[in-house]
């Protein structure tokens, strides 16, 4: 299905890279280097040369830690969502936010896409992008409030949670307003989900990809990857990029990622591997 | 009046092998404009791999005219360099330059008496370049193309 995200739009046979840019002193991988707003410009410009058609900007920490007002969250990504529009008009800008009143000051600002990473808690978020013409991602979180780990959490099927979960948020953006082709669902790895859980969805992401809405994985570095392969976050990217490979291969559409240019190159290979990507450029024996 | 061309029969011109990018943009440019200029009616020249890539050429052109066409698909040596797809043989490039020659001139002796098995040994598709020498005439011959980008040796060539 083609993509509209905002201003932008995408083929039907487009992966895209959305780069984590965290305005957040204690996110779980960068752990605060781009908290500053120029060290996260600089993130977005180093992002943008390496080839991500999305930049999703977070100001909240998604695992516990000190509170965040709605107010100091607007001030940590809104006029920093400004500052990147006027900068890079090619690029998706993505906002990580649950609540509504900062989906407003960002979409102010010129923000294309509404990364609801914790599933509809604020209803009033997808009006908010049906009201700007914003995209959206619809995620399976559970039922978890905000920022809530996961706790002795158990599914009967997990994957059947995650598309039922994932769908009804879609659906009700689409009765909300917002288009068709403006909405994504993520399965949301590690969101109320332990490691079994987050293998298994990666194991039979087909099964969300044949609900036809297009399908985002946020894989990069997270909890399941590490507990897997025992391994801390600094050394989990082959564990990501094997993940990913899996993802593709089922035909996921969006990766959001922290290491952009590992991260296209396996989407690639893999879509080139199931032919839905040509080569780059083949004469080897063809001479 | 007969028309001839010469074409490398390239696999990369077939659709099948497409990449993103044309590795063959140029090569590719200059033989569809040859086969273009041929008749109607093309009699191809070549084994069944090269015959699926004339039928390609033939098949994205649009050619008018009843002119006796050949499309005679050969190339040099694929071992000229250490690049070269063959390993490097230091005969390759002397024995291009005399095909080469004779191909310009027209030289239907030297064409009909190019070695064979040296042809073999070189990795030069030769055989079809040998039987158009041996069925009509090469006069005014033009060169379309003269290059090696790969290792092997393509000309695209027209006479008529």
């Amino acid at each position: 299905m083609t993509l509209r995200l905002g201003r932008h739009e995408f083929g039907d046979d487009a992966t895209l890279m959305m780069a984590i840019v965290n305005r957040t002193p204690d996110s779980f991988y960068d752990r605060g280097a781009t908290y500053a707003e120029d060290a996260a410009f600089e993130r977005v410009a180093k992002v943008v040369g390496e080839g991500a058609e999305i930049v999703d900007i977070g100001g909240v920490r998604a695992g516990y830690g000190p509170e965040v007002s709605a107010e100091e969250e607007t001030e940590r990504v809104a006029s920093f969502v400004g500052r990147v529009r006027a900068a890079h008009p090619q690029v998706v800008i993505s906002v990580d936010t649950w609540r509504s009143e900062v989906a407003r000051a960002v979409c102010l600002e010129g923000a294309d896409l509404l990364n609801d990473a914790w599933g509809g808690h604020d209803p009033a978020l997808v009006e908010v992008a049906a009201e700007f013409g914003a995209a959206v991602v619809c995620t399976h979180t559970g039922g978890f409030k905000p920022r809530t780990d996961p706790y002795r959490v158990e599914y009967d099927d997990v994957v059947r949670a995650a598309i039922d979960a994932t769908v009804a948020l879609a659906e009700r953006a689409l009765a909300a307003g917002v288009a068709r082709e403006s909405i994504i669902i993520d399965p949301a790895h590690d969101f109320a989900k332990n490691t079994f859980h987050s293998l298994e969805v990666t194991r039979r992401l087909d099964e969300m990809v044949a609900t036809g809405w297009p399908v985002l994985v946020s894989l990069s570095n997270k909890d399941f990857v590490g507990e897997t392969l025992g391994l801390p976050a600094t050394q989990r990217l082959t564990g990501t990029l094997a993940a990913t490979s899996v993802c593709a291969l089922a035909g996921a559409r969006v990766y959001r990622v922290h290491e952009v240019v590992e991260t296209r190159h396996t989407v690639d290979m893999v879509n080139s591997i199931a032919g839905r990507r040509l080569p780059q450029r083949a004469i080897r024996g063809l001479q | 009046m007969t028309r001839v061309v010469l074409a490398p029969p390239v696999l990369a011109f077939l659709p099948e092998y497409a990449g993103l990018e044309d590795p063959v943009a140029e090569l590719r440019a200059v033989v569809l404009d040859a086969v273009g200029w041929l008749g109607e009616d093309v009699t191809v020249l070549g084994d069944d791999q090269a015959r699926r890539v004339a039928a390609h050429l033939l098949g994205a052109t649009t050619r008018t005219g009843s002119e006796p066409s050949y499309l005679v698909m050969g190339n040099g040596s694929a071992r000229r360099t250490d690049a070269s797809p063959g390993p490097y043989d230091a005969r390759a490039v002397p024995f291009d330059d005399a095909l080469g020659r004779a191909l310009l001139a027209g030289d239907r002796a030297a064409l009909a008496e190019v070695d064979a098995d040296l042809a073999r040994e070189l990795w030069a598709t030769v055989e079809p370049i040998r039987r158009v020498a041996a069925l009509t005439e090469l006069s005014g011959a033009k060169v379309e193309y003269d290059a090696a980008p790969f290792g092997v040796q393509y000309w695209v060539m027209r006479w008529s």
